[in-house]
């Protein structure tokens, strides 16, 4: 199956299987919308706040989550790092939907040579791989604006989907009708970006998210991403990454939110069987 | 329509838009008296309008104006040269669109009404009052402090009408508000318009699109068609005997029906769609391929009679610019198809509508309202209220007004679907339906009332007809003329009614047998239309 149609598949059917995934996807990203809304009220620390005299602790009492080799409360810091890196994501995945979108949709519409041009390059594009071409945008601009790079670096996976379902739709038989009745270009070009956002837009979402978020920790890991103080999950588990066996607390729960970020959002996109019927 | 004493005399008016090759009004001449009533009647582009925009003195940068004027005694004057030294005061109709939608009635009219009169708003808000208060019926001042959109077009109509008052006019500009309203409602607002003429005193000046206006208000009446005098005299004399075959037209569709209605009755037997000559590029059977000829005259129907694959799909595809041609000429409303671009080409498909067999021949992903609404939301500036109002009765008159409006097109039954194409077409008002066998796939009674449907659009709305059926029966029942194709050409043509009395091919002959329980040798179901005498299948001359 084609990744475009993971992004972009209205009216198939869906399985109870599905709806319940779905469902539960949402439910924890909104959950966690709550927690990032009100980490300063739910961390019991404020960010990169230490304490040397509670230097590594292991889970327990005194610090729910451990703390790392500053005396940093591991629970204040994976709240705050979630705040950072679920803002940071969902500001990528703004620029990848309404770029990569539009793009594609519109792309469909464009005189025949200037669209195929778009496409070639949307295509060249493509085959970098995603995260090498954040990197690659990340050092062509500026860390402060990883987060924009890495949507830009999505763009390209959306908008071949948006272009190859709007393709699909220019070839279906009631745009026939509409453009032999004489309905504008931009008029269908409204009505399927209006339609297929409304139809696909948790699925769209829920996919660009975890893309953002599995990229923009990768490369905070890296070195080229958030700009402490302001730590997102990746480079959490980056500084942890010298004591992964003997103080496995300071990874191990950064990690864990970064995993129930992507897999919510990947459960809200629950899609991957698409099929159109 | 005496010279004498005249409050406004205009002669040889003359307006020329810059790039226009032709004038939008050429060498027109009339003169209102005070207390005269005169009315200017055609369709949209007949000249009216620029008239009307002169006097009320819009402003019009790219217009070059030619001939004189003469405001009661003073000296005659080139026209635009000047200010005119006359009180007019601007009627329009209650859905002009010309108030902001966001402010109360009240207050805008109050304010037009002060800068007319020259004083303060408060006192022209009590002038408004009084004159709402002396029209009988009218809505209270209350009843209009609030947006137009919450207006009902009565209140609105009247409120506009009292506020034109206000301004003590010697002339008003009467945009056509009547045209606008109810027949009953439009009875009132002409006994109330008159009364206040009488007490008044003022002349009017009427643009009209239909010919029942100029019934209710009597006065003169001055015909225009594509900006020239047509015919002139009492209305009471042209009410029952007109000279011209347009004004004949005007008149005879005054009756039920709109104003786009009269003009595509007066306009009916010209020609709307020619093809000349046309080869259809299809692969293979080039050599037996003959020519297509055939013309299609406004408000008539022809049929495309043949089977799946006879080659009607592809010349109605080449009809509408969107299949290139081998050889020939496609005129279709005046313009030669084959010199447009393909942006061009779009804005005449504008006057074209699909009513098909086809169930994807809607968007499913569409809401009925979106639906319908689509047409008139793409093609005119229209206010949302107007395509609200223009939607909903569509969707009344093919039953499907009791469905929420927000379902989608995908959860509906076909049979609804084809109500809802219907009532699609409805609202484009085209110049040219194309109806491609429509009751395929529907149960009896969907096919009853689909028939009935199509029958109520075709004599409603005076579109041309292009049907394709392989049905001899549908098409005895829609078409005057009909064309069998077969192999892509076509082997017969001629009226219906002598394709089915006397078929000359053999394949036409297979086709009728096909319809079993037709009755070859009788009429058809739906009688020839009285105004539309020349066959549309005659080849043009020339």
């Amino acid at each position: 199956m084609s990744g475009s149609l993971s992004y972009f598949g209205a009216g198939r059917h869906v399985s109870n299987l599905e709806v319940v995934s779905r469902a539960a996807g949402v439910g924890g990203l909104g959950l966690l919308a709550v927690i990032v809304a009100l980490n300063n009220v739910i961390a019991r620390a404020p960010a990169g706040a230490t304490y040397i005299a509670k230097r590594l602790l292991p889970p327990g009492s005194d610090a729910v989550m451990g703390s790392d080799a500053l005396g940093r409360d591991i629970m204040s810091e994976t709240v705050h790092a979630l705040a950072v890196s679920f803002s940071s994501a969902a500001v990528s995945t703004a620029i990848a939907i309404f770029i990569g979108a539009l793009a594609g949709f519109a792309a469909v519409r464009l005189p025949l040579r200037m669209g195929a041009a778009v496409r070639v390059i949307s295509g060249i594009l493509r085959m970098i791989p995603t995260l090498f071409l954040a990197v690659v945008l990340v050092a062509l601009s500026s860390r402060e604006f990883f987060a924009i790079s890495v949507g830009l670096a999505i763009c390209p996976e959306v908008f071949n989907a948006g272009f190859d379902r709007a393709s699909s739709l220019a070839r279906s038989r009631h745009a026939m009708y509409a453009r032999a009745s004489g309905i504008p270009g931009l008029t269908l070009l409204r009505r399927d970006l209006v339609y297929e956002l409304r139809m696909n837009i948790v699925n769209v979402t829920g996919r660009a998210l975890a893309s953002s978020a599995t990229i923009l920790a990768t490369i905070s890991f890296f070195g080229f991403g958030a700009i402490p103080p302001h730590r997102d999950l990746g480079l959490l588990i980056a500084e942890a990454q010298t004591s992964y066996l003997s103080n496995w607390w300071c990874a191990l729960f950064p990690a864990l939110a970064l995993v129930v970020l992507v897999l919510c959002a990947r459960l809200a996109a629950t899609d991957d069987s698409g099929q159109p019927s | 329509m005496s010279d004498a004493a005249a409050l406004l005399r205009v002669r040889g008016f003359a307006l020329k838009r810059s790039g226009d090759a032709k004038a939008e009004v050429e060498d027109l001449s009339f003169a209102i008296q005070a207390r005269e009533t005169l009315i200017l009647l055609g369709d949209a582009g007949a000249g009216a309008s620029a008239v009307m925009r002169f006097l009320a003195q819009v402003p019009d940068p790219g217009a070059t104006l030619g001939g004189t004027i003469q405001i009661r005694d003073q000296p005659e004057q080139p026209l635009g040269k000047s200010r005119l030294d006359l009180r007019t005061a601007y009627l329009p109709g209650p859905h002009a669109n010309i108030l902001n939608p966001h402010e109360s009635v009240v207050s805008q009219l109050a304010l037009v009404i002060a800068r007319k009169t020259h004083q303060p708003k408060a006192s022209a808000a009590a002038e408004l009052d009084l004159a709402l208060q002396r029209l009988p019926g009218g809505p209270s001042l209350d009843a209009l402090d609030q947006p137009p959109t919450r207006v009902a077009p009565e209140a609105l109509a009247a409120g506009l009408l009292a506020a034109a008052m206000s301004q003590t006019p010697d002339l008003l500009l009467a945009d056509d508000p009547l045209g606008q309203l109810s027949p009953a409602h439009a009875r009132a607002f002409a006994s109330a318009l008159k009364a206040e003429q009488q007490r008044l005193g003022f002349a009017i000046l009427y643009a009209a699109l239909r010919a029942d206006v100029a019934r209710l208000l009597g006065g003169n009446l001055i015909v225009l068609r594509s900006g020239r005098l047509i015919e002139e005299g009492p209305v009471s004399r042209l009410a029952t005997a007109q000279s011209h075959s347009y004004t004949q037209a005007l008149f005879r569709a005054s009756l039920p029906g709109d104003g786009l209605a009269s003009v595509r009755a007066a306009t009916r037997g010209e020609p709307l769609l020619r093809v000349q000559g046309v080869h259809l590029k299809l692969p293979g059977k080039v050599k037996d391929r003959e020519k297509i000829t055939f013309e299609l005259r406004r408000g008539a129907s022809l049929g495309l009679i043949g089977e799946i694959g006879s080659g009607r799909r592809s010349l109605t595809r080449a009809l509408l610019g969107m299949e290139p041609l081998a050889a020939g000429r496609i005129v279709f409303d005046q313009v030669d198809i084959g010199v447009l671009s393909p942006a061009m080409m779009a804005r005449l498909r504008r006057r074209v509508s699909f009513i098909t067999g086809d169930d994807d021949a809607l968007d499913p992903r569409m809401t009925i309202f979106d639906t319908v609404s689509e047409p008139l939301r793409a093609h005119l500036a229209m206010p949302r209220d107007s395509i609200a109002h223009n939607r909903d009765a569509a969707l009344k008159r093919v039953g499907l007004a009791a469905l929420p409006g927000s379902r989608t097109v995908a959860s509906l039954a076909p049979f609804d679907r084809r109500r809802l194409q219907i009532a699609r077409a409805i609202v484009s008002q085209p110049l040219l339906a194309v109806i491609d066998e429509p009751l395929h796939g529907l149960d009896a009674f969907a096919q009853s009332v689909v028939r009935d449907l199509l029958r109520n659009f075709r004599s409603n709305e005076g579109a041309a007809i292009l049907f394709i059926t392989s049905d001899f029966g549908l098409a005895r029942a829609f078409c005057e003329d009909g064309l069998v194709f077969k192999d892509s050409r076509i082997v017969e043509r001629g009226t219906m009614a002598s394709l089915l009395r006397a078929p000359q091919d053999p394949h036409t002959r297979k086709l009728l047998e096909a319809v079993a329980a037709l009755p070859v040798q009788s009429g058809t179901d739906i009688k020839p239309v009285a105004e539309d005498p020349v066959s549309s299948t005659q080849p043009p001359g020339g």
